[in-house]
């Protein structure tokens, strides 16, 4: 199997096996840390467009977009780590894809208020927070499903590894 | 030094702290002395996060008086004690860190509030000598908390421990499923995420970052952020009750509440000192003072290490050798 090719490296095995506290759980810490920036950056967007902090002008948030990417740069990266290190209990959990679904719907909505309300300069504040009002509950809402869905990839396995249940 | 000397060591803190923050804030209403009323929310807030250790390293006392042949039954009345005011004790501490946020926000406090502390921490004051003194009654049997024949209790005693949970049933409550643990760890993270998001940007614009967004707004996410914070104080300590000997042979759970007090320090210097006063007035442009650039840095660095901590529990389980003394 194509998985167990990518589980006999000596990458994936390092990975998986070493002792050293570089390992797989500083990887994992990474990836919590990119996902602080995405999450926390696109919920204080989102409170915010829902009408926390009013006094807070929305145009002075649009550098938080950038966090975004950066978070999401962080997470790709970590996150590709992390497949190589068990690829079988990746790929073999439906959880798996219903979070990459959820993380791509999350930014693609991310990406809407963006263009179509921070990039207009014909909106106002007001007018602002009224056109990305539903994508920022929208918004809110996949990206606690997609933390959902990422924190029960712990639980929900089928395999550890290729020919090893887990669950 | 071993956890029954810790557990001895702080646990007078909120047995006797509770009836002098009760006494501060009830003078601070009487006198209508502003700062006295909040002296004594600072001290429940400082003897809510206390309490955490205390009851830990109670866990840590337990295997070593399981030893001594001291009576289990005695144990769980204990520990049921302890819950039940640790529940109230965070309660308590929980109003009263609103009712400061909004002392910094408005000029009276909020009359819900008033109530909310008052009754949280009478209950406290009466749980934390309930728990005291079934703590009491494990080495002190002269104290005469208990007939020594039949080990029954007065009529009080035997009122609040019918509301008292008793330690093995919540621990398994805790644990029946492992989707229990998925969904705590999953508002876990929803906490850490409110956390980083509104303290972060708060502690960011402070240092020089993104100077386009005036300070004072930035100050009304925080309540976001104190929500998830006590998700996060709720979610991890039913974790803990879970499996209590796991974590309090953990040397890096113990880390990690050393950062989180030291979070706390941190911020009382940020409002105590009188920074939050200067950051206040900064709009978009200005540049914050270097103490309060300190503190920010201070901040996000501590969270960092809250973080590490955090995800590396899982794989220093028993860093904590179990010796006998």
């Amino acid at each position: 199997m194509f998985l167990d090719t990518i589980e006999q490296t000596r990458v994936s095995q390092w990975l998986r096996e070493s002792e050293s506290v570089f390992g797989f759980y500083f990887i994992l810490l990474f990836h919590t840390f990119g996902l602080s920036l995405l999450v926390g950056a696109s919920a204080v967007l989102d409170l915010r467009i829902l009408g926390v902090a009013v006094d807070l002008p929305l145009k002075s948030l649009k550098w938080l977009f950038r966090t975004i990417w950066v978070g999401f740069a962080i997470n790709v990266t970590t996150g590709v780590l992390l497949v190589l290190a068990y690829p079988t209990k990746a790929f073999t959990n439906p959880v798996f894809y219903i979070k990459l679904s959820l993380v791509a719907i999350g930014l693609t909505t991310m990406q809407k208020i963006k263009t179509r309300v921070f990039d207009d300069p014909a909106l106002g504040e007001v007018a602002m927070a009224a056109k990305a009002r539903s994508m920022a509950i929208c918004s809110l809402l996949v990206w606690t499903g997609a933390l959902t869905a990422g924190r029960l990839l712990a639980y929900t396995a089928p395999y550890l590894v290729y020919g090893v249940r887990g669950g | 030094m071993n956890f029954p000397h810790v557990h001895l060591l702080l646990n007078h803190f909120p047995v006797i702290g509770t009836i002098i923050g009760l006494g501060l804030f009830l003078l601070g209403l009487f006198e209508e002395h502003h700062q006295m009323r909040r002296a004594g929310l600072i001290l429940f807030v400082v003897l809510a996060f206390i309490t955490i250790p205390v009851f830990i390293s109670g866990v840590g006392a337990q295997v070593v008086l399981r030893k001594t042949g001291v009576s289990d039954s005695l144990i769980q009345r204990h520990e049921g004690a302890a819950m039940l005011a640790l529940m109230f004790m965070e309660m308590t501490g929980a109003v009263a860190l609103v009712g400061l946020w909004e002392s910094y926000r408005l000029s009276r406090p909020a009359r819900w509030n008033i109530a909310a502390v008052l009754l949280f921490s009478v209950v406290t004051v009466g749980l934390m000598a309930r728990t005291g003194n079934t703590g009491g009654d494990l080495r002190h049997p002269e104290i005469g908390g208990l007939d020594q024949s039949t080990g029954a209790e007065g009529t009080l005693g035997s009122l609040v421990h019918a509301f008292e949970p008793e330690p093995d049933k919540i621990s398994n409550l805790m644990i029946f499923t492992k989707w229990m643990t998925a969904f705590l760890m999953d508002l876990h993270f929803i906490g850490l995420v409110l956390i980083v998001g509104t303290i972060g940007i708060y502690n960011i614009r402070i240092l020089g970052i993104a100077k386009q967004m005036p300070v004072a707004p930035l100050h009304r996410l925080l309540p976001w952020g104190l929500i998830g914070l006590g998700i996060n104080v709720a979610t991890g300590i039913a974790v803990f009750v879970g499996a209590p000997e796991d974590y309090t042979f953990n040397a890096v759970l113990w880390l990690k509440i050393v950062a989180l007090g030291l979070l706390g320090l941190n911020t009382a210097v940020f409002y105590l000192a009188g920074i939050f006063n200067d950051v206040e007035r900064l709009g978009p442009g200005d540049e914050a003072p270097m103490s309060a650039k300190v503190v920010a840095m201070t901040s996000l660095v501590l969270w960092c290490a809250v973080i590490t901590f955090g995800r590396y529990i899982q794989v220093f389980q028993h860093s904590i050798p179990r010796v006998s003394n």
